[in-house]
């Protein structure tokens, strides 16, 4: 049985070798600690019963626009656990944090064109829908579709972080270039 | 001194941008050329000499960054009050004294300006950051407080907070800190309260850690709890709390609370049930209770699954199943009962799998059927009912298996070469099968067909790293050492893999003549950590910039673990060993090696540092075959135990007692350089004794010490010196009767060499009551490598066709301690001849050294014999036409009439090409299945094993030419 639960420093190491069984890909590890250190609550595991972890989500916040939104930057599920639900119930979990903790009035993602499975779980399960169309977005130069859902969109309450201009930041940008930050769509359901 | 508008450490900003421009635009030869243009203007700016430094580091000039750094320091530390000191020039120079390791200049620049200017927040929270880099807790929280005091602000309390958990947890502080912590809270929240989420689990964690469970009960249901914005989060937290508390009626009931918001948290299930029967404390023992409290839950349960109207929820179900197993468990179920509710749970939920596909529009009846094969299959194998099969079952099991995976290739016949096949799993499962035939029956067929599955798979999607990893061991096993290294390589491990993955491939490439690819490893494994330890100090600051405080502990934990991790201890061990070894033909470049480390100390310091301290392991064994369940065991090597060996069931016993051999080998190999170092030192020393006989004080020390470690050596190994002399004494008059080569032999050998070179100078082992053959320590170490050598090559049939050959033994036994002896003897000789000629004064060698030269002579003599023998024994193996090695590896899996025995699975593989047709499988497969070779799988392996036979061969040859150098000299 699959659990949901917030991930931990530790789970990283499980997390990137998920990623690494996921698709021949895997994202530098400076990358998931700058997300886990920034925005914990964002970050949620699905574990099997003998502790391994089987999927993740990474989510951020964009602070810089002036509406306050989440963004979905990583979403991976084993194959092996595939039609269990686990991509929806931490989808669902990343959504909740980004607007209880957050107060994020929607949230983001970017989606291949060609992935039909991902698109339809965005779409028909989530509810997500399609805000644009990112030309070339992807390295090899697939479009993207720029999706997004709106959430009730509680008012930011006082939990403000300072982000922006950090040690990391700046390093981070060079890992965020479209390609890197790709949702993991070939193992979605 | 504050930033004044329009200008930036002190100088106009339109002078500094172009330079920051540039140093972005990453043009640096035009930055520094600003730059020494800016420094015209201003000399004596320490900013604008920060600019320059950073500059030069990021060209790689390191040492001129350096000490434009320190001019910079000077400056600044001048008490000049002319000098502009801020935040940008400090902070500037921080990262370039970061980026040259030299964290502590940066820090003692913040010291110097938070004392000149006091009460500057920023320089403080800098000087903060400084300390948080440096793992300097105590002073983090001094810091933390002044700046608490200051501006009364939360963040900075917690940021002491947290400063004092990590004393207590990750440092030396004694746990009454926390009462330290927890009254500095309090008294601030009774004046401002608390408002931060991450402040309100700090405090709540400092009370957990002091075992004040109600005290944070209260604090969670006050007003402070409001903080906490996911509900269910707080009642997990009040759940935990109440059970830690040992109140678990409570804590069930919230947990009964949770699972009506989530009925498919399977974890938070078992929490409840286990508060239930009170797992924690002791369980329940009376019947009535126990009853009731299964009543309670079977009603909770039920009530569930009418509620949840959403049916994808599994968790109600799954419960219910496993209230009947306690039951079971508690000697008051049902057995039969049990096997049915598994059955209508099986029903639902492959009914429940084909309503989702029958909803997507893609009815599949054949991946259904394919999934539950595989499940039958994976099941068997996980209950250890494959290991209690007789030999044809299992043969037809694999059969199956790879007869099933054929057939239905046709169901992958729409997907991307990037995703996963359906029944991929089977070729895995089918190799592991055919692994524990060859085990049982020793037929080389098996182990060829448990390979061949696997590449059969990697030609028709090269993405499966199951795939490659089996192989990896397989190839490892069969002496085709470059081929697993290669396979390894294409998993593209990197990252925190380099971490948990490569123990697939480390150990082997450690014993083994391929220095280059080793020495590469090392290399990026090294990069890997000692990067993430540099940059994690930084990451650690980014976390308490966004107040993510229990995120700090959990980061610098983590980065501990890190530390800690065996592989990175063994790693920092070995990489200095291995140059050693690739130059042990020449003293001069061996000196200068163990002059970098410290002379052999370096080593020695790293595992007295570990001592007391526990490692961690951290590699994901859980990814190792059945058959070599830890790096240091391979079940292939001993015989069938019998069906009642499943090694499964001693996995656990395995792990815990290879844990226990890392510690004693890690550090068994940290006190090899010094040794070596002491041995060369005392070899030549042994030489000027004799040679200025009169008036030289010998280095008693150099004896002493070595002694010491010898005992130390011994000791790690279960001997006291003593019978450890007896021991090597014993081995090579042949008292000892000769044992199976082992990893153990090569450390008897290592201390034989050293014993000898500690001898020299020592004298104290004497012979007159020993075998009237072994009259001298160097004797000893001759007759025992000769021996070793001459049993091994004996009890070693040919290479391929033996797979877990003696060859990693013969490499290390001339790797190590015959190169080790002949470093030794090259330090005698230069001893003896100082400029690499015959010593003029005297004429010829000094009267005193006839003896010891006359040893030498005769251990040159041997030890060119042994390598010879080594050597003659490769060529044999080399000089095998690989027609022949091919002939004799593939007619194992031919069967020729044959109606047993191996080559059933082969056919198959081999007859699907014919049989699998385009319209089926697509073009893509069918192109993959057509391009599989079985004769090149079989060529591959006979080229591995030839590569690594013939870098073995060069290694002996350099290593005799050396030798045969010095015996000119004689």
């Amino acid at each position: 049985m699959v659990c949901i639960r917030k991930a931990t420093v530790d789970d990283l190491l499980a997390m990137q070798a998920c990623n690494l069984f996921c698709l021949p890909e895997n994202y530098q590890m400076k990358y998931y600690l700058y997300h886990i250190l920034s925005w914990p609550q964002l970050l949620y595991v699905a574990e099997d019963y003998n502790g391994k972890i089987v999927g993740y989500v990474l989510a951020k916040m964009e602070e810089e626009t002036t509406e306050c939104h989440g963004h979905i930057t990583s979403l991976a599920a084993l194959r092996t656990h595939r039609k269990l639900g686990v991509a929806t119930k931490l989808m669902t979990a990343a959504q909740n944090a980004m607007e209880q903790v957050y107060g994020a009035e929607y949230v983001s993602l970017h989606v291949r064109k060609s992935n039909r499975a991902a698109f339809n779980l965005y779409t028909e399960t989530l509810g997500y829908k399609i805000h644009d169309v990112e030309a070339k977005y992807y390295a090899d130069g697939e479009d993207a579709y720029d999706m997004r859902k709106q959430l009730k969109g509680k008012k930011y309450h006082h939990h403000h972080h300072h982000h922006g201009g950090g040690c990391c930041s700046a390093d981070l940008k060079a890992d965020e270039k479209p390609g890197s930050a790709e949702t993991k769509q070939s193992d979605l359901n | 001194m504050a930033s004044k508008f329009g200008f930036a450490g002190g100088i106009p900003e339109r002078r500094v941008r172009p330079i920051w421009d540039a140093v972005d635009s990453r043009q640096f030869k035009n930055a520094l050329k600003l730059s020494t243009a800016l420094l015209s203007k201003y000399p004596n700016s320490p900013y604008a000499l920060a600019l320059k430094a950073l500059i030069l580091e990021r060209m790689g000039k390191n040492e001129e960054a350096l000490s434009v750094c320190l001019n910079a320091k000077e400056i600044l530390c001048n008490n000049d009050s002319n000098v502009f000191v801020d935040d940008l020039t400090l902070s500037t120079l921080q990262i370039v004294f970061q980026r040259l390791d030299h964290l502590e200049m940066a820090t003692s620049c913040y010291e110097y300006a938070c004392t000149k200017y006091p009460n500057n927040l920023e320089l403080m929270m800098g000087l903060f950051s400084c300390y948080v880099r440096e793992y300097s807790f105590v002073k983090q929280q001094q810091i933390a407080i002044k700046m608490y005091k200051i501006a009364g602000e939360e963040r900075f309390l917690l940021w002491a907070v947290c400063s004092i958990q990590l004393q207590v947890c990750c440092g030396n502080g004694a746990e009454k800190l926390f009462q330290l912590a927890e009254g500095l809270l309090k008294k601030h929240i009774a004046s401002h309260g608390l408002h931060e989420p991450e402040a309100l689990s700090v405090y709540i964690s400092l009370l957990e850690q002091q075992c004040k469970y109600g005290d944070a009960l209260e604090i969670l249901s006050g007003k402070l709890g409001a903080l906490m914005m996911i509900e269910v989060d707080k009642l997990r937290l009040q759940g935990r709390l109440l059970a830690r508390a040992g109140d678990y009626v409570a804590a069930a009931d919230v947990f009964q609370k949770l699972l009506e918001l989530c009925p498919d948290d399977w974890e938070c299930f078992l929490q409840y049930l286990g508060c239930l029967l009170e797992d924690e404390s002791i369980l329940i023992k009376d019947t009535d209770p126990f009853d009731s409290r299964m009543s309670q839950a079977v009603d909770f349960v039920r009530k569930l699954m009418v509620e949840a109207n959403n049916n994808s929820v599994r968790c109600p179900y799954l419960a219910h199943l496993e209230i009947e197993r306690r039951k079971l468990l508690f000697g008051k179920g049902d057995a039969d009962k049990v096997v049915e509710d598994l059955m209508q749970y099986f029903i639902r939920v492959s009914f429940l799998k084909n309503l989702v596909k029958e909803c997507e529009g893609s009815v599949s009846g054949p991946t259904k059927e394919l999934g539950q094969s595989i499940t039958v299959f994976k099941i068997q194998n996980s209950i250890g009912e494959l290991f209690s099969l007789p030999v044809n079952d299992l043969e037809d099991i694999a059969v199956q298996m790879t007869e099933m995976f054929c057939k239905n290739l046709s169901l992958s016949k729409e997907l991307d070469a990037q995703e996963s096949m359906h029944g991929e799993e089977l070729l895995s499962l089918a190799c592991t099968v055919l692994v524990q035939l060859f085990w049982r029956t020793r037929d080389l067929g098996y182990l060829l067909e448990s390979i061949m599955v696997l590449e059969f798979g990697l030609a028709i999607r090269r993405y499966v790293w199951q795939y490659k990893i089996l192989l990896v061991h397989l190839y490892s096993y069969w002496s085709s050492l470059p081929l697993a290294y290669e396979r390894y390589k294409s998993l593209d491990v990197k990252n925190i893999l380099l971490e948990t993955v490569s123990a697939h491939i480390l150990p082997q490439m450690l014993a083994s003549p391929l220095w280059a690819d080793l020495s590469d490893l090392l290399r990026e494994y090294l990069k890997f950590m000692d990067d993430h330890f540099r940059e994690s100090a930084d990451l650690t600051f980014l976390a308490y910039r966004h107040r993510n405080y229990s995120k700090v502990i959990e980061f610098v934990q983590f980065k501990e673990r890190l530390q800690h991790s065996s592989q990175y201890l063994m790693v920092k061990i070995e990489a200095p060993i291995l140059q050693l070894k690739q130059n042990s033909n020449n003293i001069d470049e061996v000196e200068c090696i163990l002059e970098s480390l410290r002379c052999g100390t370096h080593s020695l310091e790293l595992s007295n540092e570990i001592r007391g301290k526990s490692l961690t392991f951290n590699e994901d064994l859980k990814l190792r075959p059945w058959w070599t369940p830890t790096f240091d065991k391979n079940y292939l090597l001993g015989p069938f135990e019998g069906v009642s060996s499943c090694p499964r069931e001693n996995t656990h016993n395995q792990i815990k007692q290879t844990e226990e051999n890392v510690l004693k080998t890690v550090e068994k190999r940290s006190l090899l350089p010094r040794m070596i170092y002491l041995s060369i030192y005392s070899a030549s020393e042994s030489v000027k004794e004799n040679l200025e006989a009169n008036g030289a004080v010998v280095d008693s020390k150099i004896s002493l010490e070595l002694k010491t470690l010898l005992e130390r050596y011994t000791k790690i190994l279960d001997f006291p010196f003593q019978d450890a002399v007896e021991l090597v004494f014993g081995f090579s008059s042949g008292q000892k009767p000769f044992e199976a080569p082992s990893p153990d032999m090569i450390d008897w050998m290592n201390f034989a060499v050293f014993l000898n070179a500690w001898n020299l100078n020592s004298h104290e082992v004497k012979f007159s009551d020993r075998d009237p053959s072994s009259t001298s320590t160097w004797n000893l170490v001759n007759t025992m490598l000769r021996k070793y050598v001459m049993e091994t090559i004996r009890c070693t049939g040919p290479v391929v066709s033996s797979p877990g050959s003696h060859l990693p033994f013969l490499v290390q036994l001339v790797t190590e301690p015959l190169a080790w002896h002949a470093v030794i003897i090259h330090s005698c000789m230069r001893s003896l001849h100082p400029s690499g000629k015959k010593k003029k004064k005297g004429g010829s060698v000094d009267q005193s050294n006839t003896q010891l030269l006359h040893e030498i002579q005769n251990s040159i003599q041997s030890l060119c014999d042994t390598t010879e023998m080594v050597m003659k024994w490769l060529r044999e193996q080399l000089d095998t036409p690989d027609d022949e090695k091919f002939e004799a590896i593939f007619s194992s899996i031919l069967r020729n009439g044959r109606n047993d025995g191996p080559g059933k699975v082969f056919k198959i593989l081999e007859s699907s090409s014919s049989l699998i047709k385009d319209v089926e499988v697509g073009p893509r497969i069918l192109e993959a299945v057509k391009s599989w070779s079985p004769a090149g799988d079989v060529r591959k392996i006979i080229a591995g094993q030839r590569s690594l036979l013939s870098e073995f061969l060069k290694i002996c040859e350099l290593k005799l030419k050396s030798l045969q150098a010095v015996r000119v000299q004689l």
